[in-house]
């Protein structure tokens, strides 16, 4: 009789946590494997290798004076998504609020999305939706890089067009299977591409904090 | 062990389990951090090619090249009365960019084959800075440069004949290489470029005057060595 009072409410408690187990893994952000970086002099980007570990990335430009010699510092985040319904993608940022117009801003580091692929076999195939890059983040900043009519590096997309939680990219359902735990192949993988050009930047030191969100998107058909 | 604390055991062990099968799952949030570093930087390059004027002999021995490393050699020629010119002066265009303030100092020496106080010395060797200039696309056209030195050294209000002596002298505010036997400096100013790449070619330039007036020198050979330093303290 002791057993079973302890027992019940032991169930139902089971019943729950895995009843959130399953709601949770219908939406998932994950690393999408090891992050690269280009260019860069004294810079580095740390990450996950395993597409089943958590989006946890923390990129060091470097030294972005003229004192790097290079054209531009270019780093590569792969971040993988799964679903097993239609889903979103936004993006926030916190920092980057230099109050000197000649130091780092927003503007200054290029953002774009590129290379949506198939996270290997369990990944979903939809016929009849795609995968859509909103604008302006669908182009690698790198190779689209100009001079602005004040000297200064513009590019297409960059964290300045960040307003709030902005969404940057939705379709239709991502994995084909329903576990509860990451897989190595049941979901897709996107590039996250940030670049920076070195330039005669007010000295200092600037940072900034990207949160990727994915969520429920419009309900569009698979 | 009794049997009822084996299974106690067991599903404790389960509920463990799961709460870390929940703990370590998916998860709808990612997150990029990112910093950089923007360090002081100054440089110094030629801002054009040397203008030589009344030389007798001499000229110009390896020329300025602009936004290339200054080294420029400049023989002045013949110094002594049998050069009837006013002055022989250099005209060497410096081009300084900085994302910071700046200072640039220069050291000279100067050594002459004579052996009397007739012989060519650092205080008979002219200098100044001429007209700074701001211009161009990403740069700072802001602020104000200070310019240390007393500007064209041949100007009539920099340099005089002494009147016990006889000799020509350059009297005005570090108007000669003898203010410049060590690093001094010559010019310093706020940031100069704007937030622009160093492909772009624009900067702050400003001339550098060095002028000796042909006079009755002990004979011999004089060489002038001038470095000039740009800093960003």
């Amino acid at each position: 009789m002791r057993l079973r009072r302890f027992a019940y409410p032991f169930v139902i408690l089971l019943v729950l946590l895995t009843a959130r187990s399953t709601s949770a893994q219908a939406l998932d952000i994950s690393s999408g494997g090891l992050p690269t970086i280009t260019g860069a002099v004294n810079g580095s980007v740390t990450g996950n290798a395993d597409v089943r570990g958590d989006l946890v990335v923390t990129i060091n430009f470097g030294e972005v004076s003229p004192l790097n010699p290079n054209s531009i510092v270019k780093v590569v985040v792969p971040i993988a998504l799964r679903s097993n319904q239609p889903y979103q993608v936004a993006v926030s940022m916190s920092g980057l609020a230099n109050a000197n117009a000649e130091a780092v801003q927003a503007s200054d580091v290029g953002f774009g999305i590129q290379n949506i692929r198939v996270l290997g076999g369990a990944g979903k195939i939809c016929t009849q939706s795609t995968h859509v890059i909103h604008s302006p983040f669908n182009n690698d900043p790198a190779n689209s890089a100009s001079v602005g009519s004040n000297g200064r590096i513009v590019y297409p997309s960059t964290l300045a067009n960040l307003s709030g939680s902005t969404t940057i990219l939705n379709g239709p359902q991502l994995s084909k299977n329903n576990s509860s735990i990451r897989q190595q192949s049941d979901g897709y993988v996107l590039d996250a591409i940030f670049t920076l050009t070195p330039q005669f930047f007010a000295t200092g030191i600037s940072s900034a904090t990207l949160i990727f969100t994915i969520s429920a998107g419009p309900n569009v058909p698979c | 062990m009794p049997r009822s604390t084996i299974i106690k055991s067991l599903l404790i062990t389960t509920l463990l389990l799961v709460t870390v099968v929940t703990c370590s799952g998916q998860s709808t949030t990612g997150t990029v951090s990112m910093s950089a570093t923007v360090s002081k930087f100054v440089e110094i390059n030629s801002g054009g090619a040397v203008t030589l004027t009344g030389n007798s002999g001499g000229g110009v021995t390896t020329d300025g090249v602009a936004n290339s490393p200054l080294a420029v050699s400049i023989n002045l020629g013949e110094l002594g009365p049998s050069n009837t010119n006013n002055f022989v002066t250099a005209l060497v265009p410096l081009k300084l960019r900085s994302n910071a303030a700046y200072v640039l100092s220069m050291s000279a020496t100067v050594t002459s084959s004579g052996s009397t106080a007739n012989r060519i010395g650092a205080a008979d060797v002219g200098f100044g800075l001429g007209t700074i200039s701001r211009t161009g696309t990403g740069v700072n056209t802001g602020g104000t440069d200070t310019n240390a030195t007393s500007g064209d050294p041949t100007l009539p209000a920099n340099g005089s004949v002494n009147g016990t002596t006889g000799r020509y002298e350059f009297t005005a505010v570090r108007s000669n290489l003898s203010a410049f036997s060590s690093a001094t400096t010559a010019l310093s100013g706020p940031f100069i470029m704007n937030a622009v790449p160093r492909s772009n070619a624009n900067g702050l330039t400003v001339p550098a005057f060095f002028a000796v007036k042909p006079q009755f020198f002990e004979n011999g050979t004089t060489n002038i060595s001038v470095t000039f330093t740009v800093t960003a303290p």
